[in-house]
């Protein structure tokens, strides 16, 4: 017999591996994540954020600046994510590319699911590199407009980097805004669909009804999420740019309107953040 | 128990057939196209040929008209087809092949319910996971190899008589029939968008096995005396081409002749799998 990789030798593990890393950490960030950028929306709700301008603005600068004081954070996010990102991401494509879809001649709603199951996969993979490269390692110029996010002027510049200028969104900034609808659509999709698979690797769910059942719980967690992820997105294209600088200004000066811009601070001073709330 | 999406899509096609047998009448003309080749390795092309339907015809009884008479409709002499039939009352799977382009076996296939009208065309395909060895017929062999993957038997060879073995629950029986009437047909493999073509025999032990051969490894992990290799089964079900290479399609539940569970099988397998996994790895060398 000829000597087997260690893809082949771990093959029980790497795959059971690929199934838990998709669930945690990764599919419960995304859940988490869609809570925090959905607070633009959801935030306007919160009669005591609207005390500094847009509730929605207060709601997720206080979100943002909740996970920065969170320590070790880089360790964090190397370790909890980008790396089961990377791990998840590699073997899925190394998994995917053994199938053939064959929607045509089989075209069932689980054959669908399936095969935009790797579509998505792939579309996500793009979407997450887009995504982390442009708002977190300050790839700009694959931004229109060139906007670079700031944790200190978290909904001010994240509509910038969507909108593609401060006047409103342009071409470009429309473009962007479609593709992370898209992006994000297909990666709760991904989930979702991931969380319904999952039962059945594992042999949680067995019988024909039990599997049934857990698609409908997963359909309603996929519908959740998809709400979350459509109010981010959209409260994030619609905001008006100058409104949002006003009200984080706000939060860092005190209820005092200044002439500086967030990012012309040194850095978001423990005392402004505690005392703006 | 049979899955509720099966029977579903069971009735709703049986609905359609019974709709279209009503007015099919005896005596007209229907096309069948078919996918010819002369050999492994041949090139494919496609044939017409034109059959006076008789009451009752099935697709076997059409290859048996073109055989008799292989003329094609625009009046070139040709071969007659070849076909691997058995039983030809849907309990061999020898038959199986794609018409009108979903996998099923062609004996139980009744002209009446696909191509109910005069100048219908009805397509004659072979199963294309496995190689053609002429015309509709195919080796299956890969299949059967699969089965030996997955030890799908009970072990009664020994050197001495191992004396009467332990008593099966009817329950289990029960459980166990449903299982038992997978006919390797092949209908579950073709329809699979995870088991495809592979030429080359000495990868197919890492290809992967087949939602047949996990509903074997089933039926025989349950029964009294093929339990005892079980291990075996998990152990191979394990690995490259195992039970974790399924995609969830579950497309082989749908097109199963037999109504058999199969993705309950694969669930269960893979439950199997995890407790195995689990098992080894706080207790196994």
């Amino acid at each position: 017999m000829a000597s087997i990789s260690p893809l082949e030798r771990h093959a029980f593990l790497l795959r059971r591996l690929h199934s838990l890393t998709g669930i945690a950490p990764i599919g419960l960030f995304l859940v988490s994540h869609l809570l925090t950028n959905s607070s633009i929306v959801w935030g306007l709700m919160d009669s005591r954020k609207a005390v500094h301008g847009h509730g929605g603005v207060a709601t997720f600068q206080h979100e943002v600046d909740f996970i920065h004081s969170i320590p070790f954070l880089l360790i964090i996010e190397v370790f909890g994510l980008w790396l089961p990102i990377a791990f998840h991401a590699a073997l899925g494509v190394y998994y995917a590319r053994s199938g053939k879809a064959n929607t045509a001649r089989y075209a069932y709603q689980s054959n669908w699911r399936y095969r935009l199951q790797r579509i998505s996969g792939y579309v996500g993979i793009l979407f997450i590199f887009y995504h982390v490269a442009t708002l977190r390692w300050g790839w700009t110029f694959l931004v229109p407009g060139g906007a670079t996010w700031s944790g200190e002027a978290a909904a001010s510049t994240m509509a910038l980097a969507l909108q593609g200028a401060e006047t409103g969104i342009t071409g470009a900034g429309l473009a962007v805004s479609i593709a992370y609808m898209l992006g994000v659509s297909l990666l709760v999709f991904h989930f979702a669909n991931g969380l319904w698979t999952a039962a059945i690797t594992w042999g949680v769910t067995v019988s024909a009804p039990a599997q049934r059942r857990w698609g409908f719980v997963c359909a309603g967690i996929g519908a959740g999420m998809m709400l979350m992820a459509w109010s981010a997105v959209i409260g994030f294209a619609t905001l008006d740019v100058k409104e949002a600088r006003g009200t984080e200004q706000s939060l860092q000066t005190g209820h005092t309107p200044g002439p500086q811009i967030a990012e012309t601070l040194p850095q978001l001073m423990p005392a402004a953040a505690s005392g703006g709330h | 128990m049979t899955s509720t999406h099966t029977q579903a899509h069971a009735s709703a096609a049986a609905r359609k057939a019974a709709a279209n047998r009503v007015n099919a009448k005896p005596g007209r003309k229907v096309f069948v196209r078919i996918l010819r080749c002369d050999g492994p390795g041949q090139p494919s092309r496609w044939e017409t040929f034109s059959v006076t339907i008789e009451r009752g015809a099935n697709v076997i009884s059409c290859l048996q008209q073109i055989a008799a008479n292989p003329i094609t409709s625009d009046g070139t002499r040709s071969t007659p087809v070849v076909w691997d039939s058995g039983c030809l009352e849907e309990v061999c799977g020898a038959c199986t092949m794609v018409i009108n382009g979903k996998v099923r076996q062609s004996c139980s296939c009744l002209i009446d319910d696909h191509a109910p009208t005069e100048g219908d065309t009805i397509t004659l395909e072979p199963m294309s996971k496995f190689p053609v060895v002429r015309d509709l017929w195919v080796d299956r062999s890969r299949l059967f190899h699969n089965l030996k993957r997955v030890k799908a038997w009970v072990p009664i060879d020994g050197t001495y008589a191992l004396g009467p073995g332990p008593s099966e629950s009817a329950e289990s029986q029960e459980q166990r029939y449903v299982m038992s009437t997978c006919m390797s047909c092949g209908c579950c493999l073709e329809a699979c968008p995870q088991f495809n073509v592979e030429p080359d025999p000495a990868a197919w032990d890492t290809a992967f096995v087949g939602a047949h051969a996990l509903n074997q490894a089933r039926l025989f992990n349950q029964h009294e005396t093929g339990r005892r290799m079980k291990g075996e089964r998990l152990d191979a079900l394990m690995g490259t081409g195992g039970v974790n290479d399924c995609g969830n399609a579950q497309n082989c539940v749908k097109v199963c002749p037999k109504l058999i569970p199969l993705t309950e099988s694969i669930a269960v397998i893979g439950r199997a799998t995890t407790i195995h996994a689990f098992a080894r790895w706080f207790s196994g060398k």
